[in-house]
């Protein structure tokens, strides 16, 4: 068990409905993370789950779900309440990182609403929900930026339903763009683990702090909280872990694993990226948020 | 031999159209009952046409005059405000009627071959060029031939319109125009900023065709299930085109690193289970049928029965037809442009014409604007190849690098109004396939940072690609900036120029846009331009 944490780290992503919400480019999510892990010596595993497949929750450390159109997405909720559903709140509640862009996060939600015929049933992992207001309305298309935890993310919106939030905490503030609704400047919903956002283009891409924020989330979930819980509830395993089996010298291990993580997650050479996201905040006006982007990439460059 | 009598073997429209409405008074009113108006309406209509015709013809002398732009759409625009109906009017004058051709890719190419082949056979051909296809374009397309007097000129007589038509602008195009012949080539995902969904453009789709009537001929890709089932409940006359050269496809080509393809037709449009692929040759186009109900792809009228790769730059295909073999030159790359020429044979078999003009008008088609054009600069050969979806990127990438040399490779991305604002497709196309494979590279466009980020994930180092943006990216922008701040920039950025020569170079291309660049007294810029094989815009 000890030569455990010699080994490389490794990640398995679940990639919810591959062939059937993958409309924005929601690939370069997934090769974003996948790179992002790989040049840090981390093996990220993809496993595409789709309609039928079983969502087993210990399988995995971190979930995708992209969007898709109207169509498709009608079976896919089914499927997500039938096959899906149970996994995937126990999975949330384990503070699994989820990240649910467009569609993906419209299913996450309460319900959608659409112009005509009846709602389509989500899982209601966020309060919140989507009501399409008919064709007349037009749909929110175009770049946007968005304030997150003192920083930028930048990407492109195209939906036609309005979602609102009811107790669920906003991504973030709509910088310019519309955001869930148009109205009130809120962008996409968080809970526990779990981010839905309208934002694709694609989001991780050029904005490599919160791909790399997610990998975090998950690092820490799979690799600390077995120790933590290892270490300070051990009753938690009764029948499953021997006590004689435990490791002897916690402590050092401990410390090699919170090591490896952090060392894990060594900056990477992203001034392309962040010139890449910079170049949309000054595509939408957003000047000195761009300075500020591009000074701090210097800053730490210099 | 070639220049054959049309009269003969190409009825005019007029008298088809004059018999059916003897024989069946009630549809025809119902469709467009402006077709029979009375004699004083009649002559007001040509008073308002006449006065349409001269307006938006001075406007466009007019937009020319003060280089405005290039004066076609505004013709159109100003035609069509003094009498919406214009369109309608003037197309009813022209003698052989019109073809309107579209899908998502290949519009331009299709009609330009039908164009080279009608022209060929002798006809009169007045064609919509370069993208002027949204119903402005077709206004100015028929005023621009039009006569005070409200009437086409030589009033239309052997002439036939064809007309490449925007994916939406088709229910519009049809309640103005009794297509003669409609080509729906195939349909992927496309700029869903601007279209909205794929789904929502069949159903656009499919309405339209509802409203053509029983003389229009529907020329459909078979090997496109998204648009092989589009003439369900249609009355009038279908022809299918596909491929049938079991060689072509993907699995037998590369079984080792099968690539990534987006499809954007997975699910059967009748019941909605998956389709089965017995061939597939790119993205979803290809030999399918339903894992659940009946349908599957409708047997081809017209075929290629083989499809050969003759040069970098033209297929050999055999076509079949009634038991007959021709064999045609398709003078450019990609599997895509064989199904533009299947669509275009199918078009000129669907107006009688011969397969002498067929094959002389396939072989001496000239690519349109950056469909694979070619330029000859000194000893160099540029290629100009345009793509504006996943699938349409794919083909182009699976056509330059298919000989496995490396090439200069110039990349343009760009995100104004009619390439599409939403730059996300690029994620989706398989750029892995240029690793490797480029001597130099260079990016460029108003989105040039997305697409070098792309080609970085792909596994290109940065290193490797020379990045000119649209506009040069600096971090002192800001207004909020102090001025001790600003000379503390000024004077680190001297520090790196002087301390790091290639910083300098990077610089240098980064203040320059492309247009500059091109004049760029640099070597490094001057040189990754001047040495361009391809460009992939």
């Amino acid at each position: 068990m000890s030569d455990g944490f010699t080994q490389p780290l490794t990640l398995t992503l679940g990639h919810l409905y591959p062939d059937q919400l993958n409309l924005y480019g929601d690939r370069g999510n997934i090769l974003t993370l996948r790179r992002r892990c790989q040049l840090r010596g981390i093996e990220l595993r993809i496993v595409g789950l789709g309609i039928g497949d079983a969502l087993a929750p210990d399988e995995y450390d971190i979930l995708f779900i992209g969007g898709g159109q109207d169509k498709e997405q009608a079976p896919v909720a089914q499927d997500l309440h039938e096959m899906k559903g149970i996994g995937l709140w126990a999975a949330i509640e384990d503070d699994m990182p989820v990240l649910a862009v467009c569609g993906g996060f419209q299913l996450l939600a309460h319900y959608y609403r659409p112009a005509e015929g009846p709602d389509m049933q989500g899982l209601g992992v966020f309060d919140a929900w989507t009501i399409h207001k008919g064709a007349r309305t037009a749909r929110c298309i175009g770049n946007i930026a968005i304030s997150w935890n003192g920083q930028t993310l930048v990407g492109f919106e195209n939906h036609g339903g309005r979602t609102y939030l009811g107790t669920a905490k906003p991504l973030g503030k709509v910088l310019k763009g519309y955001g869930n609704n148009a109205e009130d400047s809120t962008e996409g919903a968080i809970y526990r683990n779990a981010y839905g956002t309208y934002l694709h283009g694609s989001l991780l891409p050029k904005n490599p702090h919160f791909a790399d924020y997610l990998i975090k989330l998950a690092l820490q979930r799979k690799y600390r909280s077995d120790f933590d819980t290892g270490q300070e509830k051990p009753e938690e395993f009764n029948g499953h872990i021997h006590i004689d089996q435990m490791p002897v010298d916690d402590s050092r291990q401990l410390e090699s694993t919170t090591d490896n993580i952090a060392s894990s997650l060594l900056p990477l050479d992203d001034l392309l990226e962040w010139e890449a996201h910079a170049s949309v905040l000054v595509r939408l006006g957003l000047r000195n948020e761009a300075t500020a982007v591009l000074t701090a990439q210097r800053m730490r460059k210099g | 031999m070639r220049k054959q009598r049309p009269s003969q073997s190409m009825p005019p429209k007029i008298d088809g159209e004059q018999q059916e409405s003897q024989n069946n008074p009630s549809q025809s009113t119902n469709t467009v009952p402006q077709r029979q108006p009375n004699r004083k309406k009649r002559r007001q209509h040509v008073l308002r046409a006449g006065l349409a015709v001269v307006a938006g013809r001075a406007a466009g002398a007019i937009s020319r005059r003060l280089h405005l732009g290039g004066g076609t759409s505004v013709v159109g625009i100003v035609a069509q405000r003094i009498y919406p109906e214009i369109i309608e009017h003037l197309a009813t004058q022209i003698e052989y009627g019109t073809v309107i051709v579209t899908g998502t890719n290949g519009k331009t190419t299709t009609s330009g071959f039908i164009a080279t082949i009608l022209r060929d056979s002798g006809l009169r051909v007045w064609h919509n060029r370069e993208g002027s296809n949204l119903m402005r374009g077709v206004a100015s397309l028929f005023v621009i031939r039009a006569q005070p007097n409200g009437q086409m000129r030589r009033s239309g007589k052997r002439a036939i319109s064809i007309l490449e038509i925007d994916e939406a602008t088709i229910p519009q195009i049809v309640k103005a125009i009794e297509p003669r012949v409609a080509v729906f080539n195939n349909l992927f995902r496309d700029q869903l900023d601007r279209y909205g969904e794929v789904d929502s453009i069949i159903s656009h789709w499919r309405k339209a065709i509802s409203q053509m009537p029983a003389t229009t001929t529907l020329v459909l890709n078979a090997d496109d299930p998204s648009i092989a089932h589009l003439a369900t409940g249609f009355s009038g006359k279908v022809l299918y085109y596909g491929i049938d050269d079991p060689s072509l496809d993907l699995q037998k080509q590369r079984g080792d690193s099968e690539q990534y393809q987006v499809s954007d037709a997975r699910t059967c449009s009748n019941c909605g289970h998956e389709y089965r692929y017995d061939l597939r040759f790119y993205s979803h186009i290809g030999h399918y049928r339903c894992t659940s109900c009946e349908l599957q792809r409708p047997q081809p009228d017209i075929r290629a029965t083989q499809v050969q790769l003759d040069s970098f730059d033209r297929h050999r295909i055999t076509v079949e037809h009634t038991g007959q073999q021709h064999e045609i030159i398709v003078p450019l790359p990609g599997l895509y442009n064989v199904y533009n020429a299947l669509a275009a044979i199918t078009a000129a078999q669907a107006v009688n014409t011969d397969w002498q003009s067929i094959i002389t008008g396939i072989e001496q088609s000239k690519p349109a604007f950056g469909r694979g054009e070619l330029i000859q600069a000194g000893d160099r050969t540029i290629r100009l190849l345009l793509a504006k979806n996943p699938t349409g990127f794919n083909e182009v990438l699976r056509t330059v690098f298919s000989e496995g040399i490396a090439r200069h490779v110039l990349f343009i991305l760009n995100d104004n109004i009619a390439d599409g604002q939403d730059v996300s497709w690029i994620w989706d196309v398989d750029f892995e396939r240029a690793v490797g494979h480029t001597q130099s590279l260079v990016v460029s466009g108003t989105r040039a940072l997305d697409l070098a980020l792309r080609l970085k994930y792909a596994g290109i180092p940065q290193k490797e690609m020379t990045i000119i943006p649209y506009m040069p990216l600096k971090g002192e922008w800001g207004t909020h900036q102090t001025r001790q701040q600003r000379g503390a920039n000024k004077k680190q950025k001297k520090r790196q120029t002087l301390a790091d020569p290639e910083q300098l170079t990077s610089q240098i291309a980064n203040s320059y846009g492309l247009k500059s660049a091109l004049y760029s007294k640099h070597p490094l810029v001057k040189l990754s331009l001047l040495s361009l094989r391809i460009q992939v815009y």
